[in-house]
């Protein structure tokens, strides 16, 4: 089987992290983000994912290749030369995602975290028998989005609503999609968009069935939306009784912490941390809802919360970061600083306390 | 002035890539002394000014930049000037002094009698010539350019005093603490040595690793905060050397009185644009663009356009605008106060003031893009980063905006990620 991972743009809204690396690159939960969606097409038999991209592939191949040796699933590239929408990428890519087996093939948006029930969406595809399965999550507020308005027991597709005034439902469409090969007889090479012009006609011709989305649904493309996302994905990871959570005296709620991490005495760990691989956080340190990146050191006795920490940064002695601070590649915040929702970009140092959020380029 | 035994080489400090962040968000794209002032790279101001020195062999850029990022551009000003540049990466920092030190057997390759340096963000006049004749006459082991300024801004920089008849060096300390300031002039960053001062420099290195000797054999030593962590081979210029050595009659001074500014922020190469645009149309006028309205745009002070620039006719602009290669600007546009990078298009009856518009951005039809003006403020002049598109009809005010964005709705004193 084989899938097609939408990467797309330059992922400004996970600026300045984003101004190290490309999007799918940032990690996510200690891994790069693109990697939960690529290992979980691996798990179901998937043996060729194809990026849509159309920023940076130098840097997204010489990652990939590392990862296409060490998964075994082939990993390849299509690059766009100009913006193709949601729904172009896959006429560009056509020929890599169609093989004489005629099997259907999955759609990914890379910007989105969940369980990734694939297996059981493969089930609802062959029982409906219609031509396309999309995956919907319910959510609080269906009139920022568009709205999927289903038959209740078939989950036919009925239509698609932008941004509804009134209520028609609250299921939105969640970015994962299963697809016949004939799909992309509709799709011209230009820029398309896949639910605005593709969904909406083949759900008139009723052959378009959505699921819902069993589990947690992020889409992480923001830094507010990141931090909540790793408190979903750390919970489901309790559901399941993972044992990658940490555990002991020091650890409180899900926290996440790679095995080459060093934790001195006297820390409290927790609810909702991820430390990634290197990291040292010195004794007395207090850290809950952050995410702190590769070979990132927290000096002694400080205290971060509701923030990331970009890679290869340090947080001073006695530092307080709080309130969606954003710390890019390589950034050193000096002892007894306080930063309330500072975002830094690479590279700075920083020597004075921020009183109120503020960029610091 | 000098037979075959005058050479005379050249060294422009073009700095690094993690240190310069202030140049954000126009260095995100491209290192900064490639950043055109006046339509010219901003290191190539001190290049074409090293071509007046008499007996020039060699110009030496020095810097942090991988080699490759200045390999295009070094061999194409080669050619074009007809004067041997070659860039010089630093493999760490070893301040400004021990940066030339580091590069000495370069440097002396051709037996240079007289060295000049230069930094590459310092925007003047350059008269080096004149500058090298002083040094000449005054027999020391190098000159440094001074300027005067106002007493207000002179606290910002270190504190030089000289004497009025002789020109020499006689006190020069690095930003003060006292209150007091006796002298207005400061130090512009650009100098002239003998090669002496490699002896110099080499005895302040020695005299530092004698002293880590010492350190270790005293501990009362090791707690002086002022020798701790320097490595012996970082030289600074004003503090190790400069500093001890005024007032031994082997430092002088020479002073300009045209301009001089420091380019460090993307609002500071705004003005410095504007003041290189004014000292060509001093130099050579015919740099400068010229129209009135009828069969080309109406031309307001001193304006640069690329020749492949396309500029309807009906579109006014200027003073102080420089519009780079391959740019589209539409009819009716109005352009003051601005840089206008490369293949930008400002759409029918836009207005650009007081801003700088980075690569392959697009301006929308009666969009307005501007700021107050104020070059020092973080957010007085309006930045654009490379491929901004600013939709019909949204304002831009005072603010600065990173390089992939879309501006759909009006914004004022903001930064945009």
């Amino acid at each position: 089987m084989k899938a097609l991972i939408l990467v797309g743009g330059f992922g400004t809204r996970l600026r300045p992290l984003t101004l190290s690396v490309p999007k799918p690159l940032v990690d996510f939960a200690n891994k790069p983000m693109i990697l939960h969606q690529i290992e979980a097409l691996k798990a179901i038999g998937v043996t060729e994912v194809v990026l849509a991209i159309n920023y940076q592939p130098e840097v997204m191949l010489n990652f990939l290749k590392d990862f296409e040796a060490k998964l075994e699933i082939k990993i390849t590239c299509s690059q766009e030369t100009e913006p193709l929408g949601t729904a172009g990428p896959l006429a560009l890519a056509r020929d890599k995602l169609i093989d004489e087996s005629g099997d259907p093939f999955f759609v990914l948006n890379s910007d989105v975290i969940s369980e990734y029930p694939l297996k059981e969406m493969i089930e609802f595809h062959k029982s409906h028998g219609g031509e396309a399965s999309i995956m919907v999550t319910k959510v609080d507020e269906p009139s920022k989005y568009g709205v999927v308005v289903t038959e209740e027991s078939t989950g036919k597709v009925e239509r698609f609503v932008e941004k509804p005034k009134l209520f028609v439902g609250n299921k939105i469409n969640a970015g994962i999609y299963l697809l016949n090969p004939s799909v992309l007889d509709r799709i011209q090479l230009r820029p398309t968009s896949i639910e605005k012009e593709i969904f909406p006609k083949i759900a008139a011709e009723g052959k378009l069935y959505a699921m819902v989305l069993p589990g947690f649904w992020m889409d992480i493309g923001q830094p507010k939306d990141y931090i909540t996302g790793l408190r979903l994905y750390l919970d489901s990871l309790r559901k399941k009784a993972s044992p990658k959570l940490a555990t002991g005296t020091n650890i409180i709620g899900n926290v996440l912490v790679d095995e080459s991490a060093k934790i001195g005495e006297g820390c409290l760990i927790g609810p909702d941390v991820a430390i990634g691989p290197g990291c040292v956080v010195e004794s007395g340190v207090r850290l809950s809802c952050c995410t702190v990146m590769r070979g990132v050191r927290i000096k002694k006795h400080a205290c971060i919360s509701s923030s990331i920490i970009g890679w290869h940064s340090t947080v001073g002695q006695w530092a307080r970061v709080e309130n969606m601070t954003i710390l890019g590649e390589d950034v050193h915040v000096c002892d007894e600083i306080y930063s309330n929702g500072g975002v830094v970009l690479p590279h700075k140092e920083i020597k004075s306390s921020i009183l109120k959020p503020e960029i610091v380029m | 002035m000098g037979g075959s035994e005058e050479r005379v080489v050249a060294v422009i400090m073009v700095g690094g890539p993690t240190k310069g962040t202030r140049f954000r968000p126009l260095s995100l794209n491209t290192p900064k002394p490639l950043f055109p002032l006046a339509g010219q790279p901003m290191v190539n101001h001190p290049i074409s000014a090293c071509k007046r020195i008499p007996n020039l062999a060699q110009i030496y850029l020095i810097g942090f930049y991988e080699e490759r990022e200045f390999a295009l551009f070094v061999s194409s000003i080669s050619n074009e000037l007809r004067v041997p540049v070659r860039y010089l990466k630093e493999d760490k920092p070893h301040g400004s002094a021990g940066g030339l030190y580091n590069f000495r057997d370069q440097i002396m390759e051709e037996s240079p009698s007289h060295i000049f340096l230069l930094n590459c963000d310092v925007c003047c006049s350059f008269p080096l010539a004149e500058m090298l004749e002083a040094h000449m006459s005054y027999r020391g082991m190098g000159t440094i350019l001074v300027i005067k300024v106002s007493p207000e801004s002179a606290n910002q920089f270190g504190e030089l005093v000289a004497d009025p008849v002789t020109n020499e060096l006689l006190h020069y300390t690095e930003k003060p603490e006292t209150f007091v300031r006796v002298s207005d002039r400061i130090n512009c960053g650009v100098y002239i040595f003998t090669p002496d001062i490699f002896t110099a420099i080499q005895g302040v290195s020695s005299q530092r690793k004698d002293r880590a000797t010492l350190r270790r054999v005293s501990s009362f030593e090791a707690l002086q905060p002022a020798n701790r962590s320097l490595p012996s081979d970082f030289v600074r210029l004003d503090q190790d050397i400069l500093s001890p050595l005024a007032g031994k009659k082997q430092f002088y001074v020479y002073e300009t009185t045209d301009y001089w500014e420091q380019i460090k922020t993307p609002g500071m190469s705004l003005k410095c644009s504007g003041l290189y645009l004014a000292q060509f149309r001093r130099t050579s006028p015919d740099l400068l663009a010229s129209g009135d309205g009828t069969k080309n745009a109406a031309i307001s002070g001193n304006v640069y356009i690329h020749p492949s620039a396309k500029v309807h006719p009906t579109a006014k602009i200027g003073p102080n605008a420089s519009i780079s290669a391959n740019a589209r600007i539409g009819a009716g546009v109005r352009l003051v106060n601005c840089i206008i990078l490369d293949d930008v298009e400002i759409k029918e009856n836009a207005v650009v003031i007081h801003a700088i518009v980075g690569w392959k951005s697009s301006i929308g039809r009666w969009s307005r893009v501007q700021a107050s003006g104020d070059h020092n403020a973080k957010l007085g002049v309006t930045i654009l980063g490379e491929s901004v598109t600013v939709e019909d009809e949204v304002v831009v005010i005072n603010s600065i905006v990173l390089p992939n964005k879309t501006m759909n709705v009006s914004v004022q004193e903001e930064i945009i990620l």
